[in-house]
């Protein structure tokens, strides 16, 4: 194998190589530079949002001026919702349901403000509430209607209302006494019942009232016709999948923003990782380019000797040994001092988090390798088979 | 090993007049293992063409070829690189050394193929052409002559049932040549080898056969 390589590695310009090498270098380390930074900005946002706690989305149809008009429906209707079902990012989809006949409430209090209103009333299944209560439920036993109000109703109270009028905030805790009256009117039967906030919902911005009551009382006083159900909510495992939002406005349906942030940074995150790659592909694609050709343009300039290696008895794969060793050496410096500086930077990233309270890993992971370990393993092969079909070539 | 020629003839030389030939004109002819064979003729009447057809080397003739009765034409290159390591050697005409090796180095890059002679040996041979001295030598700037014993040595550095030798004497005074041919015939002794030379034709050796192309 000495004089194999004294005779092949002759009269042999390097240059080419190391640009080669340089090249590919760079291609790696962006790409992988990339992977690594694309990994940790996902934890961030993970991290962020509580990642075992699965997302609720409410879901509505945006609404436009056709159904203020009364042309178009504002409801979802079944073929809708199933459409919703099957995504891959829902875990449960369930329409909202509400009250089919008029409601009404007032107080009779000397401690608050009296007050009479029309209401309104939603359900949706127990395990979507986010209050947890004792007093959430219902039989015809009970001697009054559990409701949870939205957090920013109280809000709005307490921090606008109330001092604009000159009424009394009033503390969470001390809900559960305001008592008041919720009229039921069915088309020829009214009855009233005793109602009782019995919590506030960060979650979902209705007047709640248990599934069991409401569907009992739709069936007891129900008479206006039953409609489309104008509000879905579903439960996603993974409320950064970009799909969700995508989904959302393709369809041209309408959500809270916010909950969905970490879906829509994740998208931005995607197409600049893409990008990212993009260059990286073409910037490895052109150094294995380089390398291809400067392994040719050895191999032509030793043709000649290589002829006569054959001639001597050698075959074409062991004239080709010294230029895949040579291949397998470069291709190991590319993969060390690739993998070196993405360390390198990611040590640094890591330090420059630090200073951002970003939580950014300093070590990298086990996909990078993998990453790398592949590229270079098809790097290899394509060259060496390039190689070998050259050398075989002027043999025959 | 036998080789076998039927109607075999290099494809440029079918239009030329080769009458008088013993092995152009023949039907069938035959290279026998173990015996030597001293080819004459003059320039251009395909002496290295016969060989490089011998050792795999052209392909571009017209009737057969047959190694032990196996059809050269079919040989893929890891036939052909067997047949070259261990059973067919050849001193090319050309020589085929590497200028920028030394002649020692040159000897070994043919004999670690086999391990075929120890180093030692290698150094006997030289020294039996008078070249011993000059092993350690660039080969490309050695003399023709030099070389062409150089080249000899190398073709001794392996197993072979034939020995083909392409006007390996040109260059070498009559009594280097002497001395050659005789490493060279104890050698295929030896190995129980077939021997062909080539020659232009003022050789007075004795040879098993000689034939005129």
């Amino acid at each position: 194998m000495k004089y194999l390589f004294k005779i092949l590695w002759q009269d042999q310009s390097r240059s080419h190589l190391l640009w080669a090498v340089l090249g590919t270098i760079a291609g790696f380390v962006l790409l992988l530079s990339g992977i690594h930074f694309y990994e940790n900005m996902k934890n961030v946002l993970s991290t962020n949002k509580d990642l075992l706690d699965p997302e609720y989305i409410i879901i509505n149809k945006r609404v436009n001026i056709s159904q203020t008009l009364g042309l178009g429906s504002a409801g979802f209707s079944e073929k809708e919702i199933r459409e919703i079902e099957e995504q891959p990012f829902s875990n449960k989809v369930d329409p909202f349901i509400s009250n089919e006949f008029p409601i009404s409430a007032f107080t009779q209090s000397k401690q608050f403000p009296n007050f009479y209103t029309e209401l309104f009333f939603e359900a949706v299944p127990d395990e979507y509430i986010d209050v947890k209560s004792d007093q959430w439920n219902w039989s015809e036993k009970k001697e009054f209607i559990p409701v949870i109000l939205p957090q920013d109703y109280l809000n709005l109270y307490n921090f606008g209302f109330s001092q604009s009028q000159g009424l009394p905030q009033i503390p969470k805790e001390m809900i559960g006494l305001l008592q008041f009256q919720v009229i039921l009117k069915g088309k020829d039967e009214k009855r009233t019942y005793p109602g009782k906030i019995i919590g506030f919902s960060n979650r979902i911005n209705s007047i709640l009232v248990p599934y069991d009551f409401l569907t009992w009382a739709n069936d007891k006083f129900g008479y206006m016709e039953q409609e489309d159900p104008s509000r879905i909510i579903l439960v996603s495992n993974d409320p950064t999948d970009p799909a969700i939002i995508k989904f959302i406005e393709d369809k041209g349906y309408d959500t809270i923003r916010e909950k969905l942030k970490s879906s829509r940074l994740n998208i931005i995150l995607k197409f600049v990782l893409s990008f990212l790659v993009a260059v990286a592909a073409i910037i490895i694609g052109l150094a294995f380019l380089i390398f291809l050709l400067s392994l040719q343009l050895m191999i032509s300039r030793s043709a000649e000797k290589i002829r006569r290696l054959n001639k001597l008895g050698y075959h074409h794969r062991e004239i080709s040994h010294p230029y895949i060793i040579v291949l397998f050496g470069l291709l190991m410096i590319v993969t060390l001092f690739s993998i070196g500086i993405t360390s390198l930077i990611a040590t640094k990233l890591s330090g420059a988090g630090m200073e951002w309270s970003l939580p950014i890993e300093e070590h990298l992971s086990a996909n990078i390798y993998l990453v790398s370990t592949g590229l270079v393993m098809i790097l290899f092969a394509l060259n060496t088979f390039a190689i070998s079909l050259s050398t075989r070539k002027l043999c025959s | 090993m036998r080789y076998r020629l039927e109607n075999l003839i290099p494809l440029p030389m079918v239009e030329l007049n080769t009458s008088g030939s013993s092995i152009w004109e023949a039907d069938s002819f035959s290279f026998i293992q173990g015996e030597t064979y001293l080819v004459e003729a003059e320039s251009g009447k395909g002496k290295t063409s016969l060989l490089s057809m011998m050792y795999g080397l052209r392909k571009d003739y017209s009737g057969n070829l047959y190694l032990d009765g196996n059809n050269a034409r079919h040989f893929n290159a890891k036939e052909w690189s067997v047949t070259r390591k261990n059973r067919v050697s050849y001193i090319f005409q050309g020589l085929e050394l590497f200028d920028d090796l030394s002649a020692l180095e040159n000897i070994l890059l043919k004999n670690r193929i086999t391990n075929f002679k120890t180093e030692k040996q290698i150094v006997d041979m030289a020294e039996h052409l008078n070249v011993a001295g000059f092993l350690h030598k660039k080969s490309g700037i050695l003399s023709f002559g030099q070389r062409q014993r150089m080249a000899i040595v190398r073709a001794l550095c392996q197993p072979f049932e034939f020995l083909l030798a392409d006007e390996c004497f040109s260059h070498i005074d009559k009594k280097h040549e002497d001395a050659a041919l005789k490493l060279i015939i104890s050698e295929s002794n030896r190995q129980n080898a077939g021997f062909i030379l080539t020659s232009l034709g003022n050789n007075l050796h004795e040879f098993d056969h000689h034939l005129k192309l």
